[in-house]
C-alpha cells in the first residue's frame, strides 16, 4: 500500500477499485502509531476512522452516491470544531473541550466523505511559528526530528509531510498555514480573505485569519478549495465566489504573466541558500515565459510590527470569554469563582498566549493606542495601497515564503525578536486580505525551502495555475522517514 | 519602554493573575520596544479603513433551533438532576 500518493491518485485508485478506504485508512492508522511518537503530529487520534471507512466501502461496493473524498484520511489543526471530539487549541485551557457542532469546513468535508483520522498540534492558540507553544509539547519537522516544522499548523505540515495522512487543514493569522509548509516540503495554501468561512474556527484574530489546505502538491490544494470555499450564513465575512473551479484549467501555464519580485522579502537577514533557491525559482519563472521584476513594497518594513500589534488587541478580546464562567477550564462545582474579579482558570493559558495578551491590553489602551493600534491600523491600510498599486502592475507577487532555513527546537524560543522575523514575508498576504501559496522548492543540507507566490483578491484560480507552472519544474528528495 | 506597574496593570485590566510578573516585563517589554519601528513609518496622515457590512447583508436576527440535547453534555447529573455550582458563599 503506497501511502505517499497524492489526494487525486487516491481518488482515482479507490475508484477503480485498486484499493479499498478501510485498508488505506487502516494502513494511516498503523502509520501514525509507528512513527508519531517521533513526530508528535497527532493531539488526538479518531477510533473509528477504520469503522467509517468501512462503511464507506460498503456504500461504493452497493453502488449508492459517494462524495469527492471517498474515505480519504485528512487531518484537522486542533483549533477547528468536529462534534463530539476534542478540540484544544493545543491549550491546558481546553484540554477537556468537546465541541458540540461541526465547523462548516467539516460539515462540507463530511458530506464529501472524508474521514478525520485525527486532530493535530499547534502553537496554543494558534500563536507561534514552531509548534514549540503548544501545551503538550512540540512537533518534529520529519526532515530532522531536531528541528522545528514551522507552524503554527506544525502538526498539520508534520502529518501530511511524514504521510501521516493525505491532506490537513490548517489555519492561516500570519503565515500559519504557509510557514510550516515550507519547513516540511508541502504545499500550504492561504486563500482570499472570505473564501473559507471561519464557523467553527477558534478565533485568535478574525479580521485576517484564514482556514487553509496542506496538501502534497498544488493540484491537491486547488481541489480541498473546490470543497471547502463559498459563502455560509454563519460567517458573515465568507464571500461568494460562485462554485468557482479551482482544477479546471489549472495546467494553463504563466506565459507572459507578469511576477513582482519583492525587495524587502529579500534582504537583509535572508539566508544564502534560501536567496539562491528563490533566484532558481524566478529564473524558471522566466523559462516558462514569466516576466519578472523587482518591486519595492515599503510597508513591509513595519508590517511585522503592524501584524502583532493588531493581532495581539484582537486576541486579548477573543481570549477574554475563557473565564471558567462562560468558557474555558472547567472547575469541580466546589471550586467556582463567581465571586473573584480574576479567574485562576485563566492561569492555564501559557506562557506565549500570557504575554499576547499583556501586549493586547496595552497597546490598544488610552495613551498607547496612538503610538501603536492606531499606527497598526494606518501601516495596514497603506500596505494594502501598496499591494493594490503592485497589483496593477504584475498578476503575481514572488518571494521565498520563510528567509530562513528550519531552526532547531529550542533555538529561538526567547528571542521573540528573531521569531518575529521569520514572518516578515508572510503576514502581508493576513494584513492585506490576498492568497498566498507555499510551493516546496528547493532542499538545502536536508532543510526544506519553500516558494511563495501572491495574488490580489478573488484571483485564487489564476495563483493555482502559476504555483502549479512553478512545481512542475520541481524534483524534491524524499522525505527521511 | 514599559513599567512593571504598567504591565501590572494592564495583567489586572486582562484579568490575568501571573505569580511572577518580573517574568513577564523582560519579554513583553522587549515585544513592545521592537513595535517603535511603527513611528518611522511615516503613515500618520493615513486614512484607517475598516470593511463595512450593510445591514441588508447581515442573516435575519432569529431564532435557529439546536437540534441537540445540549443539556445531555453537562458533567455533573445525581440521577436525573443537574448539579450546579453554588451561587453565594
Amino acid at each position: 500500500m503506497n501511502l505517499k500518493i497524492s489526494a487525486l491518485d487516491y481518488i482515482q485508485e479507490v475508484k477503480i477499485g485498486n484499493i479499498s478506504a478501510e485498508d488505506f485508512v487502516a494502513k494511516t492508522i498503523e502509520r501514525i502509531q509507528s512513527v508519531d511518537d517521533k513526530l508528535h503530529a497527532f493531539l488526538s487520534i479518531n477510533d473509528k476512522a477504520v469503522d467509517q471507512a468501512r462503511e464507506i466501502d460498503k456504500r461504493i461496493k452497493s453502488g449508492k452516491k459517494i462524495g469527492n473524498c471517498f474515505g480519504m484520511p485528512i487531518s484537522i489543526k486542533d483549533n477547528i470544531c468536529i462534534k463530539d471530539s476534542k478540540t484544544t487549541c493545543a491549550s491546558k485551557m481546553l484540554e477537556n473541550f468537546i465541541a458540540p457542532y461541526d465547523a462548516t469546513v467539516i460539515t462540507k468535508l463530511k458530506q464529501q466523505d472524508a474521514i478525520f483520522v485525527g486532530k493535530v498540534n499547534m502553537d496554543e492558540f494558534a500563536m507561534g511559528l514552531s509548534t514549540e507553544f503548544s501545551a503538550y509539547g512540540p512537533s518534529k519537522n520529519p526532515w530532522n526530528i531536531e528541528y522545528v516544522p514551522g507552524g503554527s499548523s506544525g502538526g498539520s505540515a508534520v502529518s501530511v509531510s511524514a504521510f501521516e495522512c493525505i491532506a490537513s487543514l490548517g489555519s492561516d493569522t500570519g503565515g500559519s498555514v504557509r510557514n510550516p509548509a515550507s519547513f516540511c516540503s508541502t504545499v500550504g495554501y492561504k486563500p482570499t480573505y472570505g473564501l473559507i468561512s471561519r464557523y467553527g474556527l477558534i478565533s485568535y484574530a478574525n479580521s485576517i485569519e484564514q482556514i487553509g489546505p496542506l496538501t502534497r502538491t498544488v493540484k491537491d490544494s486547488a481541489f480541498m478549495l473546490n470543497l471547502i470555499s463559498g459563502i455560509d450564513s454563519n460567517d458573515n465575512t465568507t464571500v461568494d465566489n460562485k462554485n468557482e473551479d479551482y482544477l479546471s484549467g489549472i495546467e494553463s501555464g504563466i506565459e507572459g504573466k507578469k511576477i513582482g519580485i519583492i525587495k524587502e522579502m529579500i534582504g537583509d537577514g535572508i539566508d544564502p541558500a534560501v536567496l539562491s533557491a528563490t533566484k532558481d525559482a524566478i529564473a524558471k519563472l522566466e523559462g516558462l515565459g514569466a516576466i519578472c521584476e523587482e518591486i519595492s513594497i515599503d510597508m513591509v518594513k513595519y508590517s511585522v510590527a503592524a501584524y502583532y500589534t493588531i493581532t495581539a488587541t484582537e486576541a486579548g478580546s477573543n481570549l477574554a470569554r475563557y473565564d471558567n464562567i462562560r468558557y474555558g477550564y472547567d472547575f469541580p462545582l466546589e471550586g467556582y469563582e463567581f465571586n473573584s474579579y480574576i479567574s485562576k482558570a485563566r492561569r492555564n493559558f501559557g506562557p506565549e498566549v500570557t504575554r499576547r495578551m499583556i501586549i493586547g491590553g496595552f497597546v490598544p489602551s488610552a495613551g498607547h493606542a496612538g503610538k501603536y493600534f492606531l499606527k497598526a491600523l494606518k501601516v495596514k491600510s497603506k500596505l494594502t495601497k501598496e499591494i493594490n498599486e503592485a497589483f496593477k502592475k504584475f498578476d503575481f507577487l514572488i518571494s521565498p515564503t520563510v528567509p530562513i532555513l528550519p531552526f532547531k527546537i529550542g533555538e529561538k524560543i526567547d528571542d521573540p525578536i528573531s521569531l518575529f522575523l521569520v514572518d516578515i514575508n508572510t503576514v502581508t498576504a493576513n494584513l492585506t486580505g490576498k492568497p498566498a501559496i507555499s510551493i516546496p522548492f528547493s532542499n538545502s543540507n536536508g532543510l526544506p525551502i519553500g516558494i511563495q507566490l501572491m495574488a490580489d483578491s478573488m484571483n485564487d484560480k489564476s495563483l493555482l495555475q502559476a504555483a502549479y507552472a512553478l512545481e512542475q519544474t520541481v524534483n524534491l528528495p524524499e522525505v527521511p522517514i | 519602554m514599559v513599567t512593571e506597574e504598567e504591565i501590572e496593570h494592564v495583567s489586572k485590566l486582562m484579568r490575568i493573575d501571573v505569580d511572577d510578573h518580573k517574568k513577564y516585563v523582560e519579554k513583553v517589554n522587549m515585544m513592545i520596544s521592537y513595535f517603535d519601528i511603527l513611528d518611522s513609518a511615516g503613515v500618520d496622515s493615513e486614512e484607517i479603513t475598516m470593511p463595512e457590512t450593510s445591514i441588508s447583508n447581515l442573516r435575519k436576527d432569529e431564532y435557529i433551533a439546536y437540534d441537540d440535547k445540549l443539556i445531555e453534555k453537562l458533567n455533573h447529573y445525581k440521577g436525573t438532576y443537574v448539579r450546579a455550582p453554588k451561587m453565594s458563599s
